[in-house]
């Protein structure tokens, strides 16, 4: 899998999981909301990862982090992304699990 | 040089889960240790997905100063209403300082102990603004620092070093650059780029644009 554009991510994450955006825009409120979308767009590409093995990390860690009262919807997304990401890399091997 | 801050005050990550923005941040450790995804490969996706939040919307900022005497007095007076006014938001928890820049004084934005940004209005801030040598140096020797960023100053420029904080943010001014008298101001923003606006480069020439 090559580097995805923008449109290739919201394409495959639109049934599942879309990203937060206002306005058509990305919503990032802090900047590591984006530091985790871009190393999780660097991780899939890297480690050859497809997007219906992405969506089920992402969907599942959606489920388990909700939206806590407080959270914004960005945070709550962007948290449970990195979640999944770093499941995704303890399920290859490439991170101890903590 | 102007030193304008101690350091005793609360830097801080800001609202609203700190411990998840470290989180990021040592996952990001470990896969740049591990040889599997460098921060530079990072910034280019964050580059690539940042026409959503980028510095466009300093550059509007600086622009309409530029072309309204009036606009620039209300934002070099008190930045977060005066960007509000252009409709960007973003600065509720912490105040937004517009600095300007003058034939002789020049101003250079750091966060020496973590990575305080405007990022309303530039986006996400580059690797280099978070690395340890850039955010220890602007303040040690501000003027090699600009040097290697291809910025040579007389040595009767002074340099002014803010030090932004949780609670305070800046955005540099770049001075205006000649032959745009008259310029709309879309096309005036298309010169103020982000390091123009973090002091570490200067607004483009004209005759840059070409190949933009």
């Amino acid at each position: 899998m090559s580097r995805a554009t923008l449109g290739q991510l919201d394409e495959a994450l639109a049934g599942t999981a879309p990203l937060p955006r206002a306005n058509g825009e990305l919503v990032f409120e802090e900047p590591w909301q984006g530091r985790a979308l871009g190393m999780g767009v660097v991780v899939l590409e890297r480690t050859g990862t497809g997007w219906a093995e992405w969506r089920e990390h992402l969907a599942a860690a959606i489920a388990r982090h909700g939206q806590p009262p407080g959270e914004s919807a960005a945070t709550a997304y962007y948290t449970a992304w990195l979640d999944a990401l770093e499941r995704l890399l303890a399920s290859k091997g490439l991170q101890p699990s903590s | 040089m102007t030193q304008e801050h101690d350091h005793d005050h609360e830097h801080h990550q800001p609202q609203p889960q700190p411990e998840v923005a470290l989180r990021t941040e040592a996952l990001e450790a470990l896969l740049a240790e591990r040889g599997l995804v460098s921060s530079n490969a990072i910034d280019a996706v964050v580059e690539l997905y940042e026409n959503d939040v980028g510095p466009q919307n300093g550059a509007r900022v600086v622009a309409h100063a530029w072309a309204d005497p009036a606009y620039r007095t209300r934002l070099l007076g008190n930045g977060t209403p005066a960007v509000y006014e252009l409709g960007f938001s973003g600065f509720e928890l912490n105040t937004l300082v517009a600095v300007e820049n003058t034939p002789a004084v020049h101003n250079v934005v750091v966060c020496t102990l973590c990575s305080c940004y405007p990022w309303p209005l530039l986006g996400l801030p580059p690797s280099w603004y978070k690395s340890p040598p850039y955010r220890a140096r602007a303040v040690a020797e501000p003027r090699a620092v600009l040097r290697e960023f291809g910025l040579e100053l007389d040595s009767n420029v002074e340099i002014r070093v803010w030090d932004s904080t949780a609670e305070v943010r800046y955005l540099v001014v770049p001075e205006r650059p000649a032959g745009t008298d008259g310029w709309p101001e879309e096309e005036l923003a298309r010169l103020v780029t982000r390091d123009s606006m973090v002091g570490t480069g200067r607004a483009l020439e004209p005759s840059e644009l070409a190949g933009r």
